[in-house]
């Protein structure tokens, strides 16, 4: 307890199901130009923040806030995410 | 003498367009660096209007608007708040809409969560184009009080990030508050005052119900997706060629004209 | 023998190379091994200046007599001596700078000379001028290639002290619909280098809050493996602000984003064919692109100005800060003394000459008296942008480099800027092509067809996906009207205080270089103006910028000097001065060479734009003229060119008759009996009235018999599609056609008269050749590129 470590989590955002994602649209017609039958394309964004925190715990905590504060917005969009220690 | 302030940030881009349109009717304009602000080197509390201009505020990265309207939520939301209760308006424009959602200052229904977002057009490209709008308010916005309610304007928008959405499922009731508040102001529509109902290009983006602007529950803090100060003047406009003669201003002039009169200073 | 390279004993990366006891083949193959990109005589001259030194070079002198010395930065094709015909040619001075020389007009405030070329405009202030092309970095990553294109050429307009006012692009693919199986390896599907190089535009020029105003988009095969970014810029400055006067003493200092590996030999492998190998190798050459970092940038740069506090600046563009130093130091007469390791870094582990040729974007450089740095850094520190100083000019005409206080480069600046001069050998002829003889199509049909093939159709699509309207000062738009007429020249109006207006232009006719590259520039210069002057533009100045193949291939270079001696003639005859141009050269791929194409870009003036003349008819009953006569001239046109046919009766310019054509309408729109214009280009007369009607919500109604013609023989297909310069449809004001034909000192006729009905008709006296509603057309020339 009370030691400070590393971690570095990886954040993905987004859009909730249900909302027109216009970018994977425009990729699915590019990549079915290029002769690939794909179907549904959707996309997302990845963060990769490295921090400290005192724990695992206390890690997550702090990631789900930075999710809720900034990176989505809960309106639109979904995030989820994962945290591991760094050394 | 009416003071305003056009706050810019790295991105911001339509600062002096603004300012040129106010300085026309006489305001005494200054852009400044949100950093001054934040600094405390200069005080909000010396202008009498605070307007969010155009742009990619902090290059839109992590979403339009999304820094600066949480560095408004988190770091200055005491001085806005009474920014506001003093009764001096806000306006945002295109990025400062964005701004203004982000920061939960719109639609302003309480909680302390967002309500609503701006997502990426329909189109999922930058649309720049004129469009018209239908002006829904009943006189709450002090920024359309010199419109009337069904009068046609027309406005150029240029954004990527354009679709007003709020959260699935909650459509319908914060519509119902939206409009029961009067605080819809613009919806898109096509040249006669119809409703776009969506259709592309006269709704641009693909926003719901076709909303262009909103304010808040109080009327003071007013957000647009168009552009009025490319409107301001008759030189401005798209088919000014076509006109007999030409008008010395646009109908984006109307949305300074009705801030500078809600400020004691019209004419 | 010694190695070739060999590492010196210091903390650091730094090595010595053997070039005194080097042969031939290894002078060769250090320049292939460095990618210095240097020829065998080049090498040679270089060992001969270090034999006189009696010391070898190291790496960083090597890398920076490759940058300064590459076509890219030194122009050494425009710059040598090209044989042709018996003759020894200088195709810059002989032919480009030539005109300007003869005409010198007083308006022109800097030409060729600098970052940008500089007219007067209005007030005090002045007009500056720049295009680029970003050719081949668009090839391999078209986003970025065409980004970073952009936020070079605006740098080069902050490069002179100007604020962007409009950003104009003119670009060239292969066709959209071109089979993937028939791609070479290494080569990106036209498609793709397309949308990558759009959004990459529209990012930096939308980002940056600089109006996307003007430009073209043109197909052909011969770009499939080698597009064509052209990238322009216009800025406005106050005359006063223009200052270059560096002196010893001054400080250099590093201003904007970091500085990394991106765009490592971007400059030498641009005077490279692009082949199977490109995409890789290349790779780090490619730049990444942070329109943020610029755009606060240039909040400082014009805050620096307006206080005056800086006495020189410059862009860093291909070469970096090696060729930046280098050409500051030698337009001040002076010297200059660089430390390497004080350039803040992206990676810190980056080698001397890394740092010292790195093409990180976003970056300038100034000069800055050593009482002003202080307060120089403040202002770079309000706007979040990293300012430092990392040398300082000196007496003397050296460039010296140290590296953690080791010196690890000095070289004569006289030397560095005067490489040996090329001299080629060039010819050229004819190619075998024969007019093709078929009969008359139908006319209707044929004009529906035109309106939607890609070079002729709405560029609605793209053009919306720029802001042409920030800074609020676009008067007459790329797209006019509520139907988005397709206006013949953007038109600016940069400061509020005054109704004058800049009116810029292009002309460009890539598929008349297949017949003869005289005929297509002439005809470019012909366009570019004829544009201009259209909506109201004169005095009007001319850029040149020059997309060509191989120049070591003698006919490749024959042609250029062709296309070389039409700008001397034809920009003489109008009387419009080139003030800035640029070539690209090498433009070649396994697919072959572009077909040799010639940007020109005109900026001209409007005293007053409230009097400008857009596309769209006016009202109906006004008469409706054609002026210019309409020859059998349909040698590279859009309607053989349908028909899948290149001919060989390529347009041509008469000078006397385009010189009273030109000047006949500009006094006509002074007069203000002008209500409506379009130029007939690409499609003919057919495409120009089409355009007027679905650009407004009115028709016309004209008799082909009356249109003046020459050797056509009643073709009406030729009339209606020939592609002949000159030609203007003018709407002019009721009550005024008397006047009108007084002033009109070119062949002219009244061909018909606008109607309330939205459509275009084309009669032969009672016989209606065309009959097509404003709604058909519109749906058919709005096409979808994808």
């Amino acid at each position: 307890m009370g030691k400070v470590k590393k971690y570095r989590a990886k954040v993905e955002v987004r859009l909730k199901s249900g909302y027109l994602d216009p970018e994977g649209e425009s990729a699915k017609k590019a990549l079915i130009d290029l002769k690939y039958p794909v179907g549904r394309v959707s996309t997302a964004k990845v963060y990769e923040i490295e921090f400290a925190a005192s724990g695992l715990r206390k890690a997550w905590m702090v990631v789900e806030e930075m999710c809720k504060k900034l990176l989505a917005n809960p309106v639109k969009d979904d995030y989820s995410f994962e945290v591991e220690e760094i050394r | 003498m009416v003071k305003i302030c056009v706050i810019r940030v790295g991105g911001t881009n339509c600062d002096e367009e603004t300012k040129r349109a106010l300085d026309e009717l006489g305001a005494v304009c200054e852009v400044i660096h949100f950093k001054k602000i934040v600094k405390g080197k200069k005080k909000l509390s010396s202008y009498d209007a605070l307007i969010i201009p155009g742009g990619f505020s902090f290059g839109d990265h992590v979403r339009a608007g999304a820094i600066l309207g949480k560095e408004m939520k988190y770091v200055l939301s005491k001085e806005l708040k009474r920014f506001v209760e003093e009764g001096r308006p806000i306006l945002g424009i295109c990025n400062g809409f964005q701004v203004l959602v982000e920061a939960d200052l719109l639609p302003g229904f309480g909680g302390g969560i967002p309500q609503a977002a701006l997502a990426i057009n329909d189109s999922a490209r930058f649309e720049c184009r004129w469009v018209y709008l239908r002006v829904e308010s009943g006189g709450k916005c002090i920024f359309t009080r010199g419109l009337k309610k069904g009068e046609v304007v027309s406005m150029p928008v240029a954004h990527a990030e354009g679709k007003f959405v709020f959260p699935k499922g909650k459509e319908e009731e914060y519509l119902k508050k939206l409009v029961g508040g009067d605080q819809l102001v613009f919806r898109y529509c096509n040249d006669r005052g119809e409703p776009a109902r969506r259709k592309y290009p006269e709704n641009p983006n693909g926003s719901f119900y076709d909303i262009a602007g909103i304010c808040d529950p109080t009327g003071m803090i007013f957000g647009m997706m168009p552009h009025p100060e490319r409107a301001a003047f008759g030189i401005q406009l798209h088919n000014w060629t076509e006109m007999e003669d030409i008008p010395e201003y646009g109908d984006g002039m109307s949305i300074f004209r009705s801030l500078m009169e809600y400020l004691g200073c019209g004419g | 023998m010694r190695s070739v390279y060999e590492r010196k004993p210091l903390p650091f990366e730094l090595f010595e190379v053997n070039l005194l006891e080097a042969s031939e083949e290894q002078l060769m193959r250090i320049s292939e091994e460095m990618g210095l990109a240097l020829s065998l005589k080049e090498m040679k001259w270089c060992k001969r200046y270090f034999s006189e030194k009696g010391r070898n070079p190291t790496d960083v002198e090597l890398q920076t007599i490759g940058q300064t010395w590459s076509e890219h930065c030194f122009h050494k094709t425009f710059k040598g001596i090209t044989l042709m015909d018996g003759r020894r040619i200088r195709l810059f001075r002989d032919y480009i700078a030539r005109v300007t020389e003869e005409l010198s007009p007083n308006w022109c405030i800097s030409v060729f000379k600098d970052n940008a070329g500089i007219v007067e405009f209005e007030n005090g202030y002045a007009i500056a001028v720049k295009v680029e092309t970003h050719n081949h970095p668009s090839a391999i990553e078209p986003f970025g290639g065409a980004a970073t294109g952009v936020g070079g050429v605006i740098r080069d307009i902050l490069g002179v002290w100007a604020k962007p006012i409009a950003n104009l692009d003119v670009l060239g693919f292969g066709p959209l619909n071109f089979p993937y199986e028939d791609l070479p390896p290494g080569i990106k599907h036209p498609k793709y280098i397309f949308r990558g190089v759009v959004a990459g535009i529209g990012a930096y020029g939308n980002n940056m809050g600089i109006p996307t105003v003007a430009g073209a988009i043109h197909f052909d095969e011969s770009y499939v493996g080698n597009p064509v970014v052209y990238c322009g810029c216009v800025g406005l400055l106050p005359v006063s602000s223009y200052v270059k006067s560096t002196r010893p003493g001054d400080l250099a200092v590093l201003v904007g984003g970091r500085t990394g590996r991106d765009g490592i030999h971007g400059v030498t492998f641009a005077s490279l064919e692009l082949g199977e190998e490109s995409e890789e190798v290349s790779r780090p050459a490619v730049q990444i692109p942070d329109p943020i970092e610029e755009e606060k940038l240039r909040r400082a740069i014009l805050r620096v100005r307006d206080k005056k506090l800086a006495s020189g600046i410059t862009d860093l563009g291909g070469g970096g800060i090696s060729c930046a130093c280098g050409e500051m130091a030698r337009e001040a007469n002076c010297g200059i003394e660089v430390e390497l390791d004080r350039v803040p870094l992206k990676y810190s582990d980056m080698r001397p000459w890394e740092i010292w040729i790195s093409e990180s974007q976003e970056r300038m450089f100034l000069s800055v008296p050593e009482s002003n740095v202080g307060e120089v850094i403040d202002i770079f520190e309000e706007e979040d942008v990293e300012a430092t100083p990392i040398g300082k000019f000196v007496e003397g005409g050296a460039l010296k480099v140290f590296f953690r206080s080791w010196k690890v480069g000095e070289l004569d600046l006289k030397f560095l800027f005067s490489p040996p001069v090329v001299r080629r050998k060039a010819k050229w002829q004819l190619p075998a092509l024969r007019e093709p003889r078929f009969k008359e199509r139908d006319v209707e049909k044929t004009l529906l067809e035109l309106l939607a093939s890609p070079n002729v159709a709405s560029k609605e699509e793209i053009i919306r996906t720029y802001d042409h309207e920030v800074q609020g000062n676009t008067v007459l738009k790329p797209l006019h009207g509520r139907y988005g007429g397709p206006s013949d020249a953007a038109v600016i109006r940069p400061l509020s205080n005054s109704w004058k207006g800049v009116v810029i232009s292009c002309g460009l006719k890539p598929r008349y270089g297949k017949i003869d590259p005289y005929w297509m520039a002439a005809s470019s210069i012909e366009e570019a103006i004829r544009n201009n002057v259209a909506v109201g533009g004169r005095r009007i100045a001319l850029l040149d910028n020059f997309v060509w193949g191989n120049p070591e291939r003698e006919e490749q270079l024959g042609s250029l000097v062709r296309a070389c001696r039409a700008c001397y003639d034809f920009a003489k005859i109008f009387e419009t001065p080139f003030i800035s141009g640029k070539d690209s050269l090498y433009n070649e791929s396994p697919l072959g060479p572009v077909t040799p194409t010639l940007l020109i870009t005109a900026v001209g003036v409007v005293p007053d734009v409230r009097k400008i003349v857009s596309v769209e008819f006016k009202r109906a009953g006004d008469p409706v003229y054609v002026l210019g006569r309409t020859y059998p001239e349909l040698g590279g046109s859009e309607y053989y060119s349908l028909l899948g046919l290149v001919g060989r009766s390529v347009p041509r310019v008469h000078p006397s008759k385009a010189k009273a054509s030109m000047d006949s309408l500009m006094r006509a729109i002074e007069y203000g009996i002008v209500k409506a214009c379009h130029d007939v280009s690409d499609g003919g007369l057919g495409v120009a009235l089409a355009e007027m009607v679905l650009s407004g919500d009115l028709g016309v109604d004209v008799d082909l018999r009356e249109v003046p013609t020459s050797g056509i023989g009643g073709r009406r297909d030729f009339i209606m599609f020939s592609e002949s310069n000159s030609r203007f449809v003018v709407e002019v004001r009721p009550g005024s056609e008397e006047e009108f034909e007084s002033i009109v000192k070119a062949d002219y006729a009244l061909v018909g008269a606008v109607t309330r009905r939205r459509a275009l008709v084309i009669r032969e006296k009672e016989k209606i050749l065309v009959d097509l509603s404003s709604g058909k057309m519109r749906e058919a020339w709005k096409i979808r590129y994808g």
